[in-house]
């Protein structure tokens, strides 16, 4: 079975591999030139206050560097690569569940195949363990693989990002919606969920084409509703209240007789991702900010509250509550996340099993 | 001698239509079984029943004595070549016999790579551009190298050209000769199976209206004609299965357990053609009679 799972994927593994190696030497030939960049920069060896500014120096100095003759002004190649070499491991899953999953089983009852193949002495059982394992594992291999090789190219950004380095487009920490998703262990369990939702879409559907149809459309909702509504809750967050100050936090006037109050930091907490925040009152309870400090704002847009601000609102008892997931719990939610997904891939599977052994073809 | 294949009640319904129902036979081993029949009597139902490709609604069936599909040695001992006989269009035919190398464990690599030297099949060209004859005949050496007890084919030259039709058939029996296995075979055409089989079993609207070896149907079954006359005059003994009268003249295919001795018929030996077309059309005519009783109620 091994043998015959390797003949129907040959041709998918060849695209798959000729792929990583496309990206990896586009990544390895501009890379080599980012870590001298960053060995230039002086951030290496770098005491307290300097950092952050050396930091931001390179990454500056990166987002305004070379550009490629094409491009129009201003585009930066190594922004672009940034942005792409992460896209490229964000839609990997889906692509693979579009290809390799819908087809696997949809193609064969399409094309009558599945009367050949589940006549031979193995159970449909066993021909469906060989693909799902054989090829699921390329899947997160694959996946992974473009993962760590973005790890790498990106390293220098991310260290320079962590040590307070801004002024770049670049600079999204490691709880950002794409960083977050496309780093870490995450990868493994968003190809493996892909890869099963393309399996059981074509199982159930019966036609390929469709079944890819479908598969992107519930992988693209998966992927968005992820990092709004089920990331922040996957451990519960920890709360604090501070003063708009300590808080750094944005003050919007909304039009109306309130403002709107958002967090930027939680003191003490670097690095740590704030997954909501709003005004409280002096007793802790939610309450709308009075649009009396709106005078105070620097601008009438709203946005970093001035020192007068953050008196008037202090001076009316409003504060800031903040949800927030201090940076330690980087990998605990990382995989809490993976197995979410690993999870949901294992009963896709368990369910394809059942359908398989249920319904016949 | 025990049954290849035998079911009691069995059914299958796709929503709310019955693809066969309450089907009970029992086909013997060591024949090479016609299964015929119209389109849509539930042969090919029956067929995949049999081979596990679907599980039934009601009844039960056994296929040499075990549940079909239900692991990998009964998968072993039945061959089974679908209707279409699909094969994989991208495979060469050469990695046709290494799948079924791989996949089972009674493989015959000296038969499959004999038959396709004998068949003149190149083992580099692609499954996708053979002829429809040339892959009915890889999914056959795949069906056939397993080395099965039982071989079932569905509908197997229905989409052949009349010399493949010929070729393929004559090719079949030539290998159920030397490996001494039970086939089943269905098509809605007698005439392709006439040459072929020594058991034949007539199923319409999922009812076996006869079955038997087919000698033995030939030499039970009498072609009378004579001049028209009442039904109700005839001998004891037969039963009319089909009727057809002009002005002066009837024509009956009747079954009896002797000759008939009737001086006013003219008696004739019966085709096996002829005899399915009178029991298919038996039942038609009873499908219909049905119909419009229910229609005047």
């Amino acid at each position: 079975m091994t043998w015959l799972t390797w003949r129907q994927f040959r041709a998918q593994a060849i695209t798959a591999v000729a792929a990583l190696a496309a990206f990896a030497i586009l990544l390895a030939v501009t890379g080599r030139h980012i870590a001298s960049l960053y060995a230039a920069s002086g951030i290496t060896g770098c005491h307290g206050g300097t950092c952050a500014g050396l930091a931001s120096q390179f990454l500056s100095d990166l987002s305004s560097g070379r550009t490629f003759p094409l491009l129009p002004d201003g585009a930066n190649a190594y922004v672009i690569l940034y942005f792409l070499s992460v896209l490229v491991i964000l839609v990997a899953p889906a692509i693979i569940g579009i290809f390799w999953g819908a087809p696997l089983i949809a193609r064969e009852l399409e094309t009558g195949t599945c009367r050949l193949a589940w006549n031979q002495s193995i159970t449909r059982a066993r021909w469906l363990t060989v693909k799902l394992t054989l090829i699921g594992v390329a899947a997160m291999a694959v996946t992974e693989a473009l993962s760590l090789l973005q790890a790498w190219w990106a390293a220098p950004i991310g260290k320079a990002v962590g040590l307070g380095g801004s002024a770049s487009i670049m600079s999204e920490g490691r709880f950002g919606p794409f960083v977050f998703a496309t780093h870490g262990i995450t990868p493994l369990g968003y190809a493996a969920f892909g890869f099963a939702l393309g399996v059981t879409a074509g199982l159930l559907i019966r036609r390929a084409i469709p079944a890819m149809a479908v598969t992107l459309a519930i992988f693209a909702a998966v992927q968005a509703a992820t990092p709004l509504w089920v990331r922040p809750h996957l451990i519960p967050p920890s709360q604090t209240i501070a003063t708009t100050e300590a808080a750094q936090a944005n003050v919007f006037p909304t039009g109306g007789s309130t403002m709107v109050v958002t967090a930027t930091r939680v003191a003490g907490q670097p690095g740590a991702w704030i997954t909501s925040s709003g005004a409280v009152n002096a007793a802790g309870q939610p309450v709308t900010a009075p649009a009396a400090c709106e005078s105070a704002l620097p601008h009438a847009l709203g946005g970093s509250g001035s020192p007068e601000c953050d008196n008037c609102l202090a001076s009316h008892g409003i504060r800031v509550a903040v949800s927030y997931q201090p940076v330690s719990r980087y990998w605990p939610l990382q995989l809490t996340e993976t197995g979410l997904f690993l999870a949901l891939a294992l009963a896709l599977a368990g369910f394809c099993f059942w359908q398989l052994g249920r319904h016949r073809s | 001698m025990t049954a290849v294949i035998e079911t009691e009640g069995l059914g299958k319904r796709y929503r709310k239509l019955w693809a066969l129902a309450d089907c009970t036979l029992s086909i013997p081993a060591g024949h090479v079984v016609g299964l015929v029949g119209p389109n849509g009597a539930g042969k090919t139902t029956l067929l995949s029943l049999a081979t596990g490709m679907l599980a039934p609604t009601t009844g039960t069936i056994r296929v040499l004595g075990g549940r079909p599909a239900a692991g990998p040695a009964q998968l072993a001992r039945v061959g089974y070549l679908a209707q279409e006989a699909p094969v994989y269009a991208g495979l060469s035919v050469a990695d046709h016999l290494r799948l079924g190398a791989h996949l089972n464990p009674g493989w015959d690599a000296a038969l499959a790579r004999r038959r396709i030297d004998q068949l003149d099949l190149d083992p580099g060209r692609r499954a996708g551009k053979l002829s429809g004859g040339q892959s009915a005949q890889l999914a056959l050496t795949l069906a056939l190298g397993k080395r099965p007890e039982l071989l079932i084919l569905d509908e197997p030259v229905a989409s052949l050209d009349p010399l493949a039709r010929r070729e393929f058939l004559q090719d079949l029996m030539e290998t159920v000769a030397e490996q001494q296995v039970s086939v089943v075979l269905s098509s809605h055409l007698i005439s392709d199976l006439e040459r072929v089989c020594d058991y034949v079993i007539v199923l319409v609207d999922s009812r076996v209206r006869v079955a038997g070896p087919a000698d033995e149907l030939l030499a039970a079954h009498h072609l009378l004609s004579g001049p028209r006359r009442d039904m109700a005059t005839l001998p004891d003994g037969l039963e009319v299965i089909s009727a057809s009268h002009t002005d002066r003249q009837s024509t009956l295919l009747v079954r009896s357990g002797g000759p008939v001795l009737d001086p006013a018929w003219a008696v004739s030996e019966v085709g096996l053609e002829d005899l399915v077309l009178a029991y298919m059309k038996q039942a038609a005519g009873r499908g219909h009679r049905q119909r419009h009783l229910e229609v005047q109620k």
